[in-house]
């Protein structure tokens, strides 16, 4: 049974993720990138990992994708899916995919996939509470940072999209 | 969990962070009214003051070991660097107040400490977590940075490339950072190091190397991840391209080599001999040939004086990377001081290029025609500066790029492709010496255009910059055990 639904998962999560590139319709394209993380959250829930599956439905597949598709309509990107893929992309994806095949034909003849023993990683825990004091005792310096860089996330989007009247008033 | 032990090994950021809000704070209460020129020179004198905050913090910080639990490591090389980065940074700042004309200076400001605050971390971190996020709070202010120009179009483009290539640069680091993890169970070198050592080699860590290789080859801009480099050198405003091409050079060097050889050092290879064995170092081999190349041919065809010094740091990378080969053998010693005089060269010789913009257009070599007779200051500062980066004796340039070739000569002779890089860096010094002296040509010999231009005035701040760099090449090449004897 768990075999039948990881398969199920990866096909589902695959198959939505070709989607994303294949869809000349950009709100379709970022769709079938909400399905994806859906499958992948399914994925996770099958390792056990559920407020990783929840944050990942929450963040990303909520509000993410949410903000792409609120661009996407501000943006009115019509013109842009008219023209369809270029000789030269047409040459990358050959290239790239040249290169994925040998990648992936690489691991299957040499590689010897171990399994990492799970003892290895400490378990943080999969409830909330444990995962709350871990962020806020060990993890306190990340958190810290990443306040910072929401800071000058900010920072930046009130310097670069503030409009100004006379523009040529410091030449 | 010790907090205060935290605090005091964070002291450095903690000034940083703090001079920041207060330039925001203050400029924001007190300059409303004021005009921009008292605005900028507000916020710099404040953010001088927390640079100089910082510097003591950094020393009274001192050497320890791990530090809360092996998130930050204070070793030698954290003093060193930290200080390096900090002493760059005020250098920045005080060319800021100098030659630059924002519309937002406190923002401008803020920004850089930011940045420099992430600098100090990466020269710190020894948690891949940690080592994430200090490069991302950098690369996220440098990015900021370059677009900060709105007036000109190709500010935005260089911000855009930056931060695209930069942003794609990161997910390779993340993945590789989660295979790593998934492999060896831990985010800490140390940790990291014991695993690899008994795990040996295997295909999943290849591709995670390969991965963490692809973001240090952009940060380090070399080739062939170099793309993002010619743009930002020339589009972003010069005080911007000055601090990415030295103190982000030196943390992004000091992070990357301590990723590699404390962290993946069980994992390394070797390049000492021709049949070598499998790990990063040929790959790192690999990167620094390419860079080598690319960065002293394609620099011969540049006329724009800005992307000519791009392809010269990409150049310079190639032989970086080789002081990143050599520095399990030899120390850290070569490396650092191969990057941090580079930095003070760089630093200075866009502090030239601002001032010469400052009083009309400087895009092309030939612009710099008669700066002998514009600015004599000008001009001798920036024969000192292009020497040191060609690598004449008896400057500082000279002396790094004979330290990491000696230790490179040093790991097998020429029995392998640490000797064979050596000697291709040294022939390639001589093509790197006819760019830079087509450049001092132009300054030195060569007759103004006009012969009535008037002289290019240098303001103070610009001045002291000049001179303190100018100085400090001279010394340090005189008296290179200074920087070296900390290793």
């Amino acid at each position: 049974m768990a075999q039948i639904l990881f398969y199920a998962f990866a096909l589902f999560t695959l198959a939505c993720a070709v989607g994303v590139v294949v869809n000349k319709n950009a709100v379709n394209a970022a769709m079938c990138l909400l399905l994806s993380l859906v499958g992948v959250a399914g994925l996770f829930v099958q390792l056990d990992a559920y407020l990783l599956a929840f944050l990942l439905l929450l963040v990303y597949a909520g509000a993410v994708v949410a903000l792409f598709l609120f661009i996407v309509m501000l943006l009115d990107m019509k013109d842009t899916a008219a023209h369809g893929f270029r000789k030269i992309s047409g040459f990358a994806s050959v290239f790239a995919l040249g290169l994925l095949v040998t990648g992936v034909s690489t691991f299957v003849v040499r590689g010897r996939l171990t399994t990492p023993n799970p003892n290895l990683a400490a378990a943080v825990g999969t409830d909330l509470k444990h995962y709350a004091y871990q962020l806020f005792t060990t993890y306190l310096l990340p958190v810290q940072v990443i306040g910072f860089l929401l800071l000058i996330a900010m920072l930046g989007v009130i310097v670069l999209s503030k409009r100004w009247e006379g523009l040529d008033d410091i030449k | 969990m010790n907090y205060l032990e935290l605090l005091r090994a964070l002291l450095p950021e903690t000034a940083l962070v703090v001079g920041a809000l207060l330039a925001l704070t203050f400029d924001l209460s007190f300059g409303v009214r004021q005009s921009r020129e008292t605005r900028l020179h507000a916020a710099v004198i404040i953010g001088t003051l927390a640079v100089v905050a910082a510097m003591f913090g950094a020393l009274s910080a001192g050497v320890a070991d791990a530090v809360f639990g092996g998130v930050l490591v204070l070793d030698e090389l954290t003093l060193a660097s930290r200080l390096g980065v900090l002493m760059l940074a005020w250098l920045t700042l005080t060319l800021t107040g100098g030659t630059a004309r924002l519309r937002h200076p406190a923002e401008f400001v803020a920004i850089v400490l930011f940045a420099t605050a992430g600098f100090t971390l990466m020269a710190a971190a020894q948690q891949l977590l940690v080592a994430f996020l200090a490069l991302e709070l950098a690369s996220l202010s440098l990015y900021i940075l370059a677009g900060f120009d709105k007036s000109r179009p190709e500010s935005a483009e260089a911000a855009l490339k930056y931060f695209l290539f930069g942003g794609m640069s990161a997910a390779f680091l993340l993945f590789g950072f989660s295979l790593i993890y998934g492999l060896t169970g831990s985010i800490e070198l140390p940790q990291i190091a014991h695993q690899l050592a008994r795990q040996g080699q295997s295909p999943l860590l290849s591709l995670a190397l390969v991965m963490v290789l692809v973001a240090f080859g952009f940060k380090a801009a070399a080739a062939p991840f170099h793309l993002w480099a010619p743009d930002v050198y020339e589009g972003a405003p010069v005080v911007s391209s000055a601090l990415i091409a030295s103190a982000s050079k030196l943390a992004g060097f000091t992070l990357f080599v301590r990723l590699l050889w404390p962290g993946f050092g069980p994992a390394a290879g070797s390049v000492a001999t021709a049949a070598g064995s499998p790990g990063w170092l040929p790959l790192v081999a690999c990167l620094s040939a390419a860079s080598l190349l690319l960065g002293n041919f394609a620099a011969l065809a540049q006329s724009n004086v800005r992307r000519l010094l791009a392809y010269s740091a990409i150049a310079h990378a190639g032989v970086m990377l080789l002081g990143v080969i050599v520095a399990g053998d030899a120390g850290l010693g070569p490396l650092f001081y191969y990057v941090f005089t580079y930095g003070l060269a760089t630093i200075g010789a866009f502090a030239v290029i601002a001032v010469v913009e400052r009083a009309g257009c400087c895009q092309k070599i030939t612009d710099l025609a008669g700066l002998h007779r514009r600015s004599p200051l000008l001009a001798g500062c920036f024969a000192v500066y292009l020497l040191s980066l060609a690598g004449i004796p008896p400057l500082a340039g000279f002396f790094g790029k004979f330290t990491v070739f000696a230790a490179a000569l040093n790991l097998g002779g020429l029995a392998g492709p640490a000797g064979w890089l050596a000697l291709l860096a040294i022939a390639l010094s001589a093509v790197a010496l006819y760019y830079y002296l087509v450049m001092l040509k132009q300054a030195l010999v060569v007759a103004p255009a006009d012969p009535a231009s008037a002289p290019v005035p240098v303001p103070a701040d610009a001045a002291i910059v000049l001179v303190f760099t100018a100085l400090l090449l001279v010394l340090l090449g005189l008296f290179p055990s200074v920087v070296l004897r900390i290793f």
